[in-house]
């Protein structure tokens, strides 16, 4: 599916996702809209150590009980006005994780197989561009 | 060789280009990002934050505190900001005279280069016509609290507002040369005098000779050298001072990375009963224009941000976070900038050569950014938000420092013929020379300090 990073760190950020977006009656969830199809579109214009980092990790988490996860992603929202150490490779996380799970989710190209109301719909956002 | 070679195409390169090329000399303009026009600039927020800003999106701070958003691609910044096109007052230029002991720094003297750069470009200063709803918000609170506001201006020309065109779609590049971006008034203009631009050119290093200057880099990938009668550094903050540090500079001139400045900016939500649509029209038509404001080092901006940005500012998860995204349409926007204190930020590199940021805000920072925010909630509540929601993180998109221009080499790294000290045949004139942060939008300011360069190196 992705050519730069591993299935299972592609089922990380769909794990991941899926906590930080969950979906409801209106929305769907981070792992039905499909996004994550599309990420290697933001990570081939990412530094190239960062996605090698970045990709380790998310395989790693991809194998951790969901409870772990959702503990580090609330460790991740309470590390903003923390202190240093570990609070910084949280904030690190935070704007690394939720950085890549909102940008395939609050945009036009959902999965392959995906059929219901899109994430931009939801929140009803649409803009006019007039072109030259 | 070259007679110039002009390293980063932004607010200071893009403008240099065109004064060098018009004044008969030969040129090359250095980008370190790809070279997008009206019809290729990225169109949807996914795509042109990756494409279009370093670091793929974000850079941060050595603590992770901050966040920047920094353009890399051939116009910089002017392709990706508001083009606000602010002349800087007499508290500002006063502090950098104070600062930096150069006495042609006034309002005066660079009033003739501020007059000559809006020549260059169409500019419009927007009135209560152009309001969509967040505007008659934010006015109608400050006018309710007796907080001065004042209508901005900006560069642009024949934008379809009226005609309904979302002037937010802008911030990833105008898709039909509206802006008045350096790509627009500056770099289009050039190359058709022959200006030559390499894009996808990351310069690493330079070396200074008594009658010429060596350029080090990455062009398309591959190692590349380029020589040339004069080099004139404009990567900004970070570029520039990312570059002289990299050349070894930092010994004979301690103050190099210095006076890191950035115009901390907060941002804060207010939710309403009714639809705001704070994204569409005219996205940026006022300001606070308040003295009392101006005087305690801070200042209001009515702002907005596409979905993905506006996600990542709130910090929410769950159900709470799909609570807030419905509230898109609900939601107007204000921002806090604070005048912040260069004494606590610097600029680095590590081993590697990678640009490492420091900045720690000051009591007099926080307590700065504390009264803003409290402005903020000040007018959401006089206009009867239901509920407001800050975003707990900061960033900076004003980067301002690292290569202070003065008198003196201990203290300064840029003299005030805008040379290198010692270092006759590299000059700058980008937003790395101010010597501290001037609480108002840099751009023209930028452009006008390049204009006055470039016509003394024509003089040359």
């Amino acid at each position: 599916m992705s050519k730069l990073i591993s299935n299972a760190a592609v089922r990380g950020i769909v794990r991941l996702g899926n906590i930080i977006v969950p979906g409801d009656g209106d929305m769907p969830s981070y792992e039905e809209y499909g996004g994550y199809e599309h990420v290697d579109d933001l990570l081939e214009h990412a530094p190239k150590s960062d996605i090698g980092d970045l990709g380790l990790l998310l395989s790693v988490l991809s194998f951790m009980p969901k409870f772990v996860l959702v503990w580090l992603v609330n460790m991740m929202g309470a590390s903003h006005g923390k202190g240093n150490g570990l609070w910084i490779l949280l904030r690190q996380l935070d704007m690394g994780i939720r950085g890549i799970v909102l940008s395939t989710y609050y945009t036009e190209k959902g999965g392959a197989s995906f059929s219901g109301t899109a994430p931009l719909d939801g929140i009803d956002y649409s803009i006019t561009r007039m072109e030259d | 060789m070259k007679d110039f070679i002009i390293v980063g195409s932004g607010s200071s390169g893009g403008i240099l280009a065109r004064s060098l090329q018009e004044g008969g000399a030969d040129v090359t303009l250095i980008e370190a990002g790809k070279f997008f026009r009206k019809d290729t600039f990225p169109r949807t927020e996914a795509a042109y934050s990756s494409q279009l800003f370093w670091g793929g999106g974000l850079e941060f701070d050595d603590k992770a505190k901050s966040a920047y958003l920094r353009a890399k691609c051939v116009g910089g910044t002017t392709n990706v900001n508001q083009c606000l096109m602010n002349r800087f007052d007499d508290m500002a230029m006063d502090d950098w005279r104070d600062r930096s002991g150069i006495d042609w720094l006034t309002v005066d003297a660079l009033n003739p280069h501020y007059d000559k750069v809006e020549d260059l470009m169409e500019l419009h200063t927007f009135e209560k016509k152009d309001f969509n709803r967040n505007a008659e918000l934010f006015t109608g609170g400050c006018d309710k609290l007796g907080y001065g506001w004042k209508y901005l201006r900006r560069g642009q020309k024949d934008c379809k507002i009226e005609e309904g065109n979302d002037c937010i779609g802008c911030l990833g590049g105008c898709q039909r040369d509206s802006k008045q971006s350096t790509l627009v008034i500056g770099i289009q203009v050039a190359e058709k005098l022959g200006l030559e631009v390499l894009s996808n050119f990351e310069a690493d290093t330079v070396v200074h000779h008594e009658d010429h200057v060596v350029l080090l880099g990455e062009h398309e990938g591959q190692k590349k050298e380029l020589s040339a009668r004069r080099m004139i550094l404009a990567g900004g903050s970070f570029g520039t001072t990312k570059i002289l540090l990299n050349s070894g500079l930092k010994k004979a001139l301690p103050a190099l990375g210095k006076g890191f400045c950035q115009h901390p900016q907060y941002m804060a939500f207010g939710v309403f009963d009714e639809p705001v649509d704070s994204h569409k029209g005219a996205f940026q038509t006022v300001a606070s224009g308040d003295p009392n404001m101006r005087k305690a080092g801070f200042k209001l901006e009515n702002v907005y941000a596409p979905p993905i940005a506006v996600g990542m500012l709130f910090n929410s998860y769950g159900r709470e976070h799909q609570r807030l995204m419905k509230k898109y349409r609900y939601m107007a926007c204000i921002e806090a900038a604070v005048r912040d204190q260069p004494e606590g930020g610097e600029l680095d590199v590590d081993k590697k050569g990678n640009l490492i940021v420091r900045k720690t805000l000051t009591e007099q920072d926080l307590v700065r950014a504390d009264k803003g925010i409290e402005a903020i909630h000040n007018v959401f509540a006089a206009v009867g938000a239901k509920e407001v929601v800050d975003s707990p993180f900061y960033f900076g998109l004003h980067l301002m420092g690292g290569c202070s221009f003065g008198t003196d080499p201990n203290k300064s790294v840029i003299n005030p013929d805008f040379q290198v000290h010692g270092h006759k045949n590299i000059y700058v004139a980008d937003s790395s020379v101010f010597p501290s942060a001037p609480g108002i939008n840099p751009s023209l300011t930028i452009m006008a300090l390049s204009q006055k360069m470039g016509e003394e190196l024509l003089k040359n």
